[in-house]
């Protein structure tokens, strides 16, 4: 986060222009410590540097085909210690659901400028979670705009709360965290904890058409 | 017997000329099908004609002279028909063509030159063929009758069975006809149960009326070491030639399994020739103007992403296609005007759909005026959010630009007050702007979906009515003008109806409206109607 302690990330992308784009777009305080254009040269970088973020493509040749998502599923035991950003060139749902099972923290597209990949790659370092606005329509779309009302034990997971949906609906809306916060009245922390908490639901949801979505792609 | 194969071209076909006149000769030969359009009896002229590449009437006119000689032409008309598949000639030659060459060069749909029927033709086809040939053999039958009453000797030990083989013949056959048999010929498919029983009882018959003309002066003693002896043969026969037949089926499936991957290598490939070469292509020649790259490759894009996922609804279902084609459309315009030297884009996120309604149209129209002021006054990033749910549809739009007054809009000024604000105010919804310094600017509507919500979210309507009434006020510009105006579901006293007993949607997405710097629906119908 600080200048002091610089943030290693690892970049991992099978097209070595883009690699260099978003080598010269990172801020100062993003080092980067390895590159892999594939599956598995990705997952032996990531074992033998063990940085703190991950910046994954989610179409990834090589290994079992699985792309970004089977990236993370091999690295799952480093997940305490180092995040995924998944980045990819679309907001398909198809692309997202997969790599945020997976456990990725986080999803923003190619199309993002280099001082917001910055503030994204600070973001999940942090153990925050980065949500781009289509991620957010999506969730929106596949847990439903209606607001839970009474949060039932056992599917709390597959609803999310007024307050969740509130954040969520301005991040949609193209509203940086920061705006979020000071549109809602709540401090930078309680957004970041909102959209951590919906990204808990996301992956662990067995929430009924997210589960059919995923089991209908053989994603599960 | 019924694939032509090496009888293909590569070139265009070209359709021969059915009586209009002599066809260009640069076409190899077209395969045998039998054409649907301009067709007398079975099409079965018509498709020689084709291929043969001669006019249509003089194969007529050979079909019949032959018919004359020993029923040969009936015999070749039949057996033809029977087995020739039915098809436009040019389109099957298109289609036996390398799908690699074709592209996905649009096929045309039909030859013409096939359509274009004589009058002739045309007044012959009118004619109820089946029912005449019906009535002709009855007719037949009947005579023969006649005849034997007045002595004539007929055969009907061989006439009888001659009759029975011929019948059960054409039953076996006549499940080939019509729109099966391309099916059946080419996949041995067609296997429902009604074509098995025709099939087998079309043998039995056929066997049947053999075996009695063969054994007329058999003693029946004879006849079951006969049967026997040719049922051997028949079994024997079918053992040998099956694996034969097998193989065939095989290669057949196998063949056209490669044409279709083929086919749909060549669909990939020429798709990426039409759109995605041909962008990369302008990109490059307009390096220099940095909106126009960006205007082209997020064209490119949308239509690529369209293309692969293949989910794009169809016209007029989905409000949230309206909506991002609508935003292309604004993207296109603006890049457009602003000369290709920015680049314009907007973000498009949406969530929830339903199929597009009036209210729903005048949202969009209001939108699109909103966007075009966001890419021109304000400053990117433009996103814009569509929200569905079941009671109302909620747009969105929002830039970085500097922001302004809204209180400090002219009255005069129709742009953001009429075509964005009042548009959706006059279909019962909701719309306001929040403008700041340095927050941008938001434009948020808000169209109720269902009726009895749309009366309930203006109670703007009741108290704008006293106001309307005032000499002076332009009538076309009152709330409760437009109101009564407006949709025709709406009951005419709606505007006057008490809106107690209904709540106002829930103000739920508006979290923290700024009071001073918001543009509430009231408000500004008030201010729109003084």
């Amino acid at each position: 986060m600080s200048a002091d302690h610089p943030t290693r990330a690892v970049l991992v992308d099978d097209h070595d222009m883009f690699r260099a784009g978003v080598r010269a777009s990172l801020d100062a305080h993003v080092e980067v410590v390895g590159e892999a254009a594939d599956v598995d040269a990705a997952v032996a970088v990531i074992r033998a540097t063990m940085p703190t973020v991950v910046l994954l493509d989610v179409h990834l040749p090589g290994g079992g085909g699985g792309g970004g998502a089977e990236v993370i599923t091999r690295c799952a035991d480093l997940l305490a210690g180092t995040r995924f950003l998944a980045l990819s060139v679309s907001d398909a749902a198809e692309d997202v659901v997969a790599v945020i099972r997976a456990g990725a923290r986080g999803y923003v597209t190619k199309a993002i400028s280099g001082p917001e990949l910055s503030d994204a790659i600070d973001r999940v370092s942090g153990g925050d979670a980065v949500f781009s606005p289509r991620l957010a329509g999506f969730v929106l779309d596949s847990f439903g705009t209606q607001a839970a009302d009474v949060a039932v034990a056992d599917d709390e997971l597959d609803r999310l709360s007024a307050r969740e949906q509130e954040v969520m609906r301005l991040i949609a809306r193209g509203y940086s965290y920061r705006e979020v916060a000071s549109e809602l009245f709540i401090s930078i922390k309680t957004v970041e904890t909102h959209v951590s908490a919906v990204l808990r639901k996301l992956q662990l949801s067995s929430r009924h058409e997210l589960t059919r979505w995923a089991a209908a792609r053989r994603l599960l | 017997m019924t694939d032509p194969g090496p009888e293909t071209s590569t070139s265009a076909p070209t359709p021969p000329a059915d009586q209009t006149g002599v066809p260009p000769r640069t076409a190899p030969r077209l395969p045998l099908r039998r054409p649907r359009g301009g067709r007398i009896l079975g099409g079965v002229c018509l498709g020689v004609a084709a291929h043969l590449d001669v006019p249509v009437k003089t194969v007529r006119i050979l079909m019949l002279l032959l018919s004359l000689v020993g029923g040969a032409g009936i015999f070749a008309y039949v057996f033809l028909w029977t087995t020739v598949p039915v098809g436009d000639p040019a389109r099957a030659a298109a289609d036996l063509r390398d799908p690699a060459l074709a592209r996905l060069a649009p096929r045309t749909d039909q030859a013409p030159g096939l359509d274009a029927s004589s009058p002739m033709s045309r007044l012959l086809s009118r004619l109820p063929v089946r029912d005449i040939l019906v009535g002709s053999l009855l007719l037949a039958g009947a005579s023969a009758l006649v005849a034997s009453r007045f002595g004539v000797t007929i055969e009907w030990s061989w006439v009888l069975p001659v009759v029975i083989a011929l019948g059960g013949t054409g039953l076996a056959w006549s499940q080939l006809d019509a729109s099966q048999r391309g099916d059946l010929l080419s996949r041995a498919g067609g296997r429902t149960p009604n074509g098995v029983l025709r099939l087998v009882g079309g043998l039995v018959l056929a066997l049947v009326g053999v075996l009695a003309l063969v054994s007329q002066d058999m003693p029946s003693s004879a006849m079951l070491p006969a049967v026997v002896a040719a049922l051997a043969v028949l079994a024997g026969a079918a053992l040998v030639l099956a694996p034969w037949w097998l193989r065939l089926l095989r290669e057949l499936g196998e063949e056209r399994a490669a044409r279709e991957r083929a086919n749909e290598r060549a669909d990939i490939a020429a798709h990426l020739h039409d759109s995605v070469l041909q962008t990369l292509a302008l990109i490059q020649r307009s390096a220099d103007r940095p909106g126009e790259v960006t205007r082209l490759a997020r064209n490119q894009e949308r239509e690529l992403r369209e293309w692969l996922y293949d989910d794009r609804p169809a016209e007029g279902t989905s409000l949230a296609a309206d909506l991002r084609g609508l935003v292309a459309d604004v993207e296109n315009r603006m890049s457009e005007r602003l000369g290709g030297d920015e680049a314009v884009s907007v973000d498009v996120v949406v969530v929830g759909d339903c199929p597009p309604n009036d209210a729903t149209r005048a949202l969009l129209q209001a939108a699109r005026e909103a966007t075009v002021n966001a890419v021109v006054h304000g400053r990117p990033p433009v996103s814009v959010y569509l929200e569905v749910s079941e009671a109302a549809a909620e747009v969105f739009i929002r830039d970085r630009g500097e922001g302004f007054d809204v209180e400090a809009i002219p009255h005069d000024r129709f742009g953001v007050r009429e075509s964005i604000l009042g548009r959706v105010q006059r279909r019962g919804g909701q719309a306001s702007v929040r403008s700041g310094p340095g927050g941008g600017t938001e434009v948020r509507l808000n169209v109720p979906l269902v009726e009895h919500s749309a009366e309930a979210s203006h109670p703007a309507a009741v108290q704008g009515a006293p106001q309307a009434a005032t000499p002076g006020s332009r009538p076309d510009a009152t709330p409760v003008s437009r109101q009564a105006g407006g949709p025709a579901s709406r009951p005419a006293a709606g505007p006057a109806s008490p809106p107690a007993g209904a709540p106002p949607l829930p103000p739920a997405t508006y979290p923290a409206v700024d009071p001073s710097a918001s543009l509430s629906a009231p408000s500004t119908s008030q201010e729109t109607s003084t």
